[in-house]
């Protein structure tokens, strides 16, 4: 689902988002403020999201437990009946 | 787009001078006081408070003033409720002349009224205590008597049994005839009087003892307490008090025992020694008391009424006296010319507003009737124009974080509008978590849906603070839940929103009762598409892996917003038209800060992108690259390897860096230099350095002229006022500095050194991200592991018990210590990201705050207590 070409994608997302909210943003007094305040959480929220993708996208190491159940495999426990 | 109002840069501001006729001088400035646009400069800055026009009218209204604070006391000392100012928004406009008369008027004759009234209430409330005092009296001293007439015989030996009392020696002898009757013995037949009255209670203890020694025990007191506390009038508080007789020996005696007991604050009332006659007294005290307190019902009902009947409309007034107030003051900033019954007035103005202003005076032109115009001109000047970001509901906490820090210079680029972003941003990095930032942006969002009445209600300062930065707290919450989910935690839990990049990998034999530490394996060819892969959660090697994550992030985050910063410099050399800043300063700048920690950065990302294992090398150091950088430059060791050539490009870089230093230290110093002597080879003079100051500059008028022009700097002016008009003051103290090579040169140093040894420690700095993103973490996971994971062991009726009462622990704690505290230093260190690291790189500050006449900005200062 997620690979390399991930990256070039939201390249391209995050591009067209720049350029939308550029042109998209409304007229009047407060349009520096709007394409300001778009475009800077834009690329602010794509580079946190970017860097933690290329942490793991070649991983030098793995996760370790030690004190695992074998019902943990497909993540945390769903709700039971139980509940 | 400088030209347009934004938050980017201060808005154009334009010297603009005033011609008011004087009879609408007043209507004038208070429609520009409701306008707000304007900053009054003070033309007679050499006149006191007291030598100015307009200060008999600023001491009438400021008595005016005094008498409505005289009501608003009395109307809270009687809790009478007052209409809230928020029910006058209609009242507000400029009221006329006569009003301001009749209301100062109508204050004078109320005041005279409510304070007569006061006094009669007080003189009444005053013998109204005296009477029950004296009632009090007359019932304990009639106890006393009966006791006492009981006791004669013992009073007269307990004072006989000493020889060094012989006072009553000859009493004796008198009474001994009398002593036969016994009960009906009088103490006036015995010669002792007595004083009866009332004193505070912790009076007592002293007026005993000097009564004692003063009398040398000569005495015989009698006391009691009085059950209910009896009010001072005077201070409208309780007393307790305590009934006291006291008999003695001689007239003289008693003289003195009334001056001890007045001395000492104490009450005394006459008490008939007579049982019949002292009945008839208290008959007449209760009578008395009766219709005294019919009288002050009455009174107090009036006074109640008159009070309730002001505070009606005690807002309204108060707003226009302040009004009224303001306006005179800023009329004293007016120089006022005699000859043509003008005032002239100077003020600052936004330059887009500037058509507004003049639709106003012409309104009020038009109202007052007046053929004259109000003439508004334009002055052209060297004189720094005020810093004026128009900010609006949203952006003021931001742009308040700024200038709290320092105003900006006139039109230099205004980080307050990137803060918007960065601000909130950062913080989130430290305060990552889902569920805190959803409680913020909720906490946040109710506090903007409640806006009006939150406003118009008392706040405290604590959340009065967290009010005023609602939208900095909305901003911060959203971004923090963003963050949250990048760290994949939710209340320190982790979320599961895609499948896993991880699969557990368990061994054949595995028993879940033994467990040995299992490995993951990676599903092949698939990266955790969003965030922070959730096995990382509660894996014994987490932090080995989050912490190299978040502070490579932090060092990534840093560079971006250091680089963001410096970039703004570069816009600011621009608009001031000083390349010598982008060559001298910005580039350099930019190059040595590229040169190390840029390529840190993308070793950083280069590493990331390689496939290390894949392509069978060991993965380098990238530390150790950086030490033997500068350590050992061209030579690379096998652990700091990143890819071939690598030896060469970082030789490159750092003599780059390097050679960029003499640069920064000597370009700009040396360029201005040479630039002056230039100027001054041709004959240019610093205006500064003549002797006469042509304040306003004159474009037609050639600069050449230096110091042999006119005489008079006014003359220059006076030719495009049409016919002469009066400039009042010089714009005098011109701001051109005078060029020393020196002085510029030690500010390069200080900036050239500054700025190196920043490029380091400013990205260190930024490593806080990391450390408080993980304290955060780890404190909420202990969190929860003390509280709720605790009541998740118990089983049955019990565990229901047991995590109710968990849940509320670890739900408080959360809110207190993980939201609110951890969010208050997460934001500190925000500030501090913000005010060091980033405006270092660019902020020019020393301007000077736009500060305009405005009633609602004055009302909103002075009328916070009227809430």
């Amino acid at each position: 689902m997620a690979n390399g070409w991930s990256l070039l994608v939201s390249i391209l997302f995050i591009a067209v988002f720049c350029g939308v909210s550029w042109f998209a943003s409304p007229k009047g007094e407060n349009q520096t403020i709007w394409r300001s305040t778009l475009i800077l959480s834009a690329f602010a929220c794509w580079l946190m999201w970017i860097i933690t993708f290329l942490a793991q996208w070649h991983p030098l190491i793995v996760p370790e437990r030690d004190n695992l159940r074998p019902q943990y495999q497909n993540g945390p426990v769903k709700p039971t009946r139980r509940f | 787009m400088a030209k347009k109002e934004s938050l980017f840069r201060s808005a154009d501001m334009t010297l603009t001078q005033l011609y008011v006729a004087n009879e609408i001088g007043r209507e004038v400035v208070s429609a520009l006081g409701e306008l707000g646009a304007m900053q009054f400069r003070d033309l007679n800055p050499n006149t006191t408070a007291f030598q100015r026009t307009f200060t008999q009218e600023i001491r009438r209204l400021d008595n005016v003033e005094r008498q409505l604070n005289y009501f608003r006391t009395q109307i809270e000392k009687n809790g009478i409720e007052m209409r809230p100012i928020y029910e006058f928004s209609n009242t507000m406009a400029a009221p006329t002349a006569t009003e301001i008369d009749e209301l100062a008027d109508r204050s004078q004759s109320l005041e005279q009224r409510i304070q007569s009234l006061n006094e009669s209430y007080e003189t009444l409330k005053k013998r109204e205590s005296e009477l029950t005092e004296w009632r009090w009296v007359l019932r304990e001293a009639g106890g006393f008597f009966d006791r006492a007439r009981g006791q004669t015989e013992e009073i007269r030996q307990s004072l006989e049994s000493t020889d060094d009392a012989p006072l009553l020696r000859d009493v004796e002898q008198q009474a001994n005839g009398a002593s036969e009757g016994g009960q009906q013995q009088s103490f006036s037949v015995m010669n002792i009087g007595f004083v009866a009255g009332v004193i505070p209670r912790e009076r007592m203890g002293a007026f005993e003892r000097i009564l004692w020694r003063t009398l040398r025990g000569n005495l015989y007191m009698n006391q009691s307490e009085i059950a209910d506390p009896i009010i001072d009038p005077e201070k409208n508080e309780e007393v307790n008090k305590n009934v006291f007789v006291i008999f003695a020996h001689g007239k003289e005696i008693i003289a003195k025992i009334r001056k001890i007991s007045e001395s000492l604050g104490a009450d005394i009332y006459s008490v008939d020694e007579n049982s019949e006659l002292r009945r008839d007294q208290i008959h007449e005290v209760n009578s008395r008391l009766q219709d005294l307190s019919n009288v002050l019902g009455n009174t107090k009902r009036t006074l109640d009424a008159e009070l309730t009947q002001i505070g009606r409309s005690l807002a309204a007034w108060l707003i226009v006296v302040k009004k009224e107030k303001s306006v005179y003051q800023t009329l004293n900033r007016f120089s006022y010319d005699p000859a043509r019954k003008t005032l002239v007035a100077e003020a600052w103005c936004p330059t887009n507003m500037l058509g507004l202003v003049k639709s106003t005076l012409q309104d009020v032109n038009e109202r007052a009737g007046l053929s004259v115009p109000t003439i508004v001109n334009q002055i052209k000047t060297t004189k720094t124009p005020p810093t004026y970001n128009k900010t609006n509901r949203f952006t003021l906490g931001f742009q308040t974080i700024i200038d709290a820090y320092g105003t900006a210079k006139y039109q230099e680029v205004n980080p307050g509008l990137p803060t918007i972003v960065t601000f909130p941003f950062l913080f989130a990095v430290m305060f990552g978590d889902f569920g805190h930032g959803a409680i913020m942006t909720m906490a946040a969002a109710a506090m903007i849906y409640w806006e009006k009445p939150l406003q118009r209600g008392k706040q405290d300062e604590l959340f009065g603070m967290a009010f005023y930065g609602r939208y900095i707290m909305l901003m911060m919450g959203i971004y923090s839940m963003y963050t949250g989910i990048i760290y994949c935690d939710a209340f320190s839990k982790e979320l599961s929103l895609f499948p896993s990049m991880w699969q557990w990998d368990f061994p054949d034999n595995y028993n879940p009762d033994d467990p040995t530490t299992v490995k993951a394996t990676r599903v092949e060819g698939y990266t955790y598409p969003f965030g922070l892969d959730w096995r990382w959660h509660d894996a014994s090697n987490d932090l080995l892996f989050s912490n190299s994550y978040k502070m490579k992030l932090s060092i990534l985050l840093g560079w971006a917003h250091m680089t963001y910063s410096l970039c703004l410099s570069y816009i600011n050399a621009r608009f001031f038209k000083t390349p010598i800043d982008i060559w001298g300063n910005f580039i350099p700048g930019m190059i040595f800060f590229q040169g190390i920690f840029g390529y840190l950065v993308f070793a950083i990302i280069f590493k990331w992108s390689t496939d290390w294992y894949a392509i069978g090398e060991n993965p380098p150091s990238l530390l150790n690259m950086l030490i033997y950088m500068f350590l050992q430059p061209g030579t690379i060791s096998d652990d700091v390897r990143l890819y071939s050539g690598q030896g060469g490009v970082q030789v490159v870089l750092v003599l780059l860096a390097v050679s960029m230093v003499p640069v920064m230290l000597f370009l700009k110093p040396f360029y201005l230099r040479y630039e002056h002597n230039k100027a001054r080879a041709q004959g240019y003079r610093g205006i500064g350095e003549t002797t006469t100051v042509s304040a306003l500059e004159d474009d037609d008028e050639p600069r050449t002229s230096g110091g042999d022009g006119q005489p008079n700097g006014r003359a220059s002016f006076e030719s495009d006022m049409d016919g002469g008009a009066v400039i009042t003051q010089a714009l005098g103290d011109s701001e051109h500095e005078e060029f020393e090579f020196s002085e510029v040169m030690i500010h390069q140093v200080i900036h050239t050194i500054e700025f190196c040894l920043n490029c380091v420690s400013h990205t260190a700095s930024y490593l806080r991200l990391w450390a408080l993103s993980l304290a955060h973490q780890q404190l909420s996971k202990v969190l929860w592991d003390m509280t709720l994971n605790n009541a998740f062991g118990f089983d049955g009726p019990l565990g229901i018990f047991m995590i109710f009462c968990f849940f509320a622990v670890w739900f408080a704690l959360t809110i207190a210590v993980l939201v609110v505290m951890e969010g208050t230093s997460a934001m500190l260190h925000s500030l501090r990201l913000h005010w060091v690291e980033a405006m270092s790189k660019h902020f020019i500050g020393d301007g000077v705050t736009f500060e305009p006449f405005s009633f609602k900005i004055m009302l909103e200062d002075e009328m916070t207590e009227l809430k």
